[in-house]
């Protein structure tokens, strides 16, 4: 994996960001994540979660710094950068925007001028990854079930093989099985793992540190069951503690 | 919510399905036009070039309520267009008749070709003929979009339709008819945002690059030539 023998996987400093209306959506960032971690990005609506994941590959630019796998997302080379940050999407139409699925899975190796001989391994080997078979190559995103777009989403940035991902609401809008199925795919993957999510049954399984943001500022980061047990916080931030936790506790 | 617009049928196996894409592409044009040139009273021609598209309608083993009915879908519009028939005097009715025989002919073409040919390989083809890039991929989002925004629209009717009670006038119809475009324009408007972003994520640079798709055969030559004498035949006879 490109770019491993690297400490910090992510380092931000200082970050804001305003959209064009004047919207304030990040304050003064300083979140660093090591390599090979697995982080969630927790908070309520229009907190700044989906914004910040947009910063990591330089789709969004705020004024600060951003270094991806020790690269200056300002300054470095961006295809380098994208090629390193793997982001999916919330919303799998955003994402699988070809006729077919395999032209959609071979989008981003195609970009970052993978060779056409490897090109079809990549992609058989991503949609073995996200668990479907190679028939679906050949298929229409519009013809997919939910579920199956979002495996195919993140099939689409396995085949360019990121040194981290980041994803954005991985379970919205599945059912209790695809969520299942989803979760223990994702627990597999070797990449660094920031996860912007509500589902914090998810976030307990996968990530061992959870930032907790609100009004584009990070208020609270730590250990994943310390925070999420913390029912004062969970509650201040619009967030509740996990069922789970709570018939521990019980 | 699954939708199969265009290309309802091109995953089945009929020799036609076998041809490359630009073969078809040629051949059918070249039939479209073949139509186009024919003038008022060439009713024989007609004959010969609507038994011609027949066979290739049998060949390519497309239910034929399912030809009859696209043709038909759009008929209407060419009927619409026909309304100036009465006022162009005495040649108005066989001009209305070579419309709608022309028109006729080359719905039932273009239902063929985008019906043997699955529409990532038409645009495909229409790319390897010199198509513009730009053209071939708002072709391309076009068709994957139209679907997404399709169930969208249906999303919106019926939600509309859970919170009407009783007949509104038209006026009111009509002001949530334009109320419901404006927010489907507004959501397309999001989605190529968001669609263009995803783009990004994945090392786009304004290229569109393609895998090498299939290549001609035997096959397509003689597809080529059979369409070319019958359509040669059939104008200079």
């Amino acid at each position: 994996m490109p770019g491993s023998l690297v400490e910090y996987a992510v380092r931000i400093t200082r970050l804001s960001y305003s959209y064009p209306d004047g919207n304030q959506a990040l304050e003064s960032i300083d979140l660093d994540i090591r390599a090979g971690e697995r982080v969630a990005l927790v908070g309520p609506s229009g907190a700044g979660k989906s914004t910040l994941l947009l910063q990591l590959n330089g789709i969004l630019r705020g004024s600060g710094l951003v270094r991806v796998m020790g690269q200056s997302v300002g300054d470095g080379d961006l295809k380098l950068i994208r090629r390193q940050v793997g982001l999916v999407f919330q919303d799998p139409n955003d994402q699988l925007f070809c006729p077919t699925v395999f032209e959609d899975v071979a989008f981003g190796p195609l970009n970052l001028d993978v060779p056409r001989q490897e090109i079809q391994k990549r992609v058989e080997q991503a949609l073995i990854d996200v668990k479907l078979d190679y028939s679906y190559a050949s298929r229409s995103a519009h013809h997919l079930s939910h579920g199956e777009r979002k495996r195919v989403a993140l099939a689409t940035v396995l085949a360019m093989e990121p040194a981290i991902l980041a994803l954005d609401e991985p379970t919205s809008n599945l059912d209790p099985s695809n969520r299942r199925h989803l979760i223990e795919l994702v627990a597999c993957l070797p990449a660094t793992l920031i996860l912007a999510t509500h589902d914090l049954e998810m976030v307990l399984a996968l990530c061992s540190r959870t930032v907790v943001m609100n009004h584009g500022k990070i208020q609270a980061e730590g250990e994943t069951r310390a925070l999420l047990e913390n029912a004062g916080l969970m509650e201040k931030h619009g967030l509740e503690v996990p069922l789970s936790l709570r018939n521990r506790s019980a | 919510m699954k939708h199969s617009f265009i290309d309802r049928y091109a995953h089945l196996d009929s020799p036609l399905h076998m041809l490359e894409a630009r073969t078809k592409i040629i051949g059918f044009m070249a039939l479209v036009i073949a139509v186009l040139t024919v003038r008022a009273g060439g009713v024989g021609h007609f004959f010969i070039l609507f038994f011609l598209i027949s066979i290739l309608a049998g060949i390519s083993q497309i239910p034929m309520p399912y030809v009859v009915g696209r043709t038909l879908l759009l008929l209407p519009f060419v009927l619409l267009a026909g309304l100036a028939a009465p006022w162009k005097g005495s040649a108005g009715w066989s001009w209305f008749l070579l419309l709608v025989m022309r028109s006729v002919l080359c719905l039932l073409v273009l239902v063929i070709l985008t019906n043997t040919t699955r529409f990532v390989e038409l645009l495909r083809g229409l790319r390897k003929l010199g198509c513009p890039k730009l053209v071939v991929a708002n072709l391309s989002f076009l068709y994957r979009y139209l679907f997404v925004l399709a169930d969208e629209a249906m999303r919106m009717k019926q939600a509309r339709d859970c919170r009407r009670v009783g007949r509104a006038g038209i006026f009111a119809e009509l002001r949530t008819l334009g109320s419901m475009l404006g927010t489907l324009m507004v959501r397309s408007f999001e989605h190529a945002d968001q669609m263009y972003r995803a783009m990004l994520s994945r090392g786009f640079s304004g290229e569109f690059m393609v895998i090498a798709p299939r290549k001609c055969s035997w096959r397509d030559l003689v597809f080529i030539a059979v369409v070319a004498v019958i359509i040669a035949a059939t104008l200079y006879l």
